[in-house]
This record gives C-alpha cells, structure tokens and sequence, in this order.
C-alpha cells in the first residue's frame, strides 16, 4: 500500500474528524431517543451506527501511520 | 422517548442540528483530503466525504417528506433568462480568447493526455430507507458500508 508518513496538518484533520464524529454518535443517539418522529428517528438510530463505523475507521487510520511516522523531526 | 410535554427539543429542530452538522462536517472532508499529503489519507478522507455527503441527503430527504424542511422558493424565469445572457456571452469571449492564444503559439500543441478522475471505489453506502420513502420504519438499519 502507498503510505506516506503524515504530516501535521493531517494528523489535525484525523483528530477533528473523530471529535465530529463522536460529536454526531452522540447527537444522533440521544436525538432518535427524544425523537417523536418515527421516520427521522429510524434515519437517525442508522447514521448513528455509521458515524461509529467513521470513528473506528480514522482511528485505525491514525494507527496505520503510528508505526511509519519518525521519531525525530525531519529536515 | 420523552414524554411528548418534556420533549428534549422539537423534532425538526434536533433533525435540523444533525443536518447542519453534517453539512459543516461534509466542507471539512473535502477540505482535509485537498490538503493530505498521503494518498491513502487522502482516498480515506474522499471516502468519507462520500458517505457523508450521501448521509447528509439521506436526512434531508427523510426531512422534506415530513414537512420539516422550508425548501428555497423558486428562482423566476426572468432571472434565469439574464444569467443564461450574460454567461453564455462569457463563454463566447473566453472561446475566442482560447483560440487567439492558442493559434498565435500553434507549433507547440502539446499532448497533455489528462486521464480520468482516479476510479475511487464507490462507497458501498448503502441508503437507510432505499425506496426514497419511509415505508418500512421496521426495516432493520443495514450496515453494509465501505469498511
């Protein structure tokens, strides 16, 4: 696989992803549990799941470049 | 669920939270994978841009049918008749202009050879309720996604 040490700025944008979508888990899950709406309750329960599925995969993400990234500064 | 008098928030104000949320979190995608230095990073990002950009109309079009969703009023004929004007003249200027510089420099056409848009794998999202209407609110959430 073509893998390329990350640079700051990804490692960021890795970071600001989990906190959306950890932010979106739980706004989705508590929204489908106060949600009177039947329709909008089931779409938000499934996002829910994915947002969880998005989560795990920018974490296994981070770890994939955990091993590859230097430990010294570079240049 | 809350009793319907200690609701935590209105239906269509929760569904529209989550809504703008996903629009915000739809520009930060796109924006993380423009600037990845690492292709895989970058096809990660792309991917959930994807997903999300599809999740985004998923909730939207789950809104609309239940009347949450004021959509814009239309855009009048006439407003559209002068902006089809004006850009289909800017279109002509910006023909001629082509040809005038591509003629003046005509020996060194060069063949550039642009290929496709890389073929990213589709996601493989697959929508909460298919038919595009919310008759089966029993349907079990499918979770059959990219990863």
């Amino acid at each position: 696989m073509n893998m390329k040490p990350i640079s700051a700025k990804e490692l960021e944008y890795l970071a600001d992803s989990m906190s959306n979508e950890d932010l979106l888990i739980k706004q989705c899950t508590a929204g489908a549990m106060s949600c009177t709406n039947s329709q909008i309750q089931q779409v938000l329960l499934h996002q829910a799941q994915v947002h969880q599925q998005h989560y795990q995969s920018l974490l296994n993400c981070l770890q994939q470049h955990q091993s590859i990234a230097p430990t010294q500064p570079q240049g | 669920m809350y009793p319907q008098n200690q609701q935590f928030m209105p239906d269509e104000d929760l569904a529209y939270t989550v809504l703008s949320d996903l629009k915000r979190v739809t520009r930060e995608y796109a924006t993380a994978a423009t600037e990845s230095v690492c292709p895989t990073v970058r096809q990660h990002f792309t991917q959930l841009l994807n997903t999300t950009l599809i999740m985004q109309g998923e909730l939207y079009n789950a809104m609309s049918q239940q009347n949450m969703y004021n959509t814009a009023s239309p855009a009048l004929r006439q407003e559209i008749d002068k902006q089809l004007k004006e850009y289909q003249q800017t279109q002509q200027k910006t023909n001629q202009f082509v040809q005038q510089r591509r003629s003046a420099s005509q020996p060194s056409q060069q063949q550039w050879g642009y290929q496709q848009a890389p073929p990213w794998p589709i996601p493989n999202y697959v929508p909460q309720s298919a038919g595009h209407q919310g008759q089966h609110p029993n349907t079990q959430p499918s979770t059959g996604y990219f990863m």
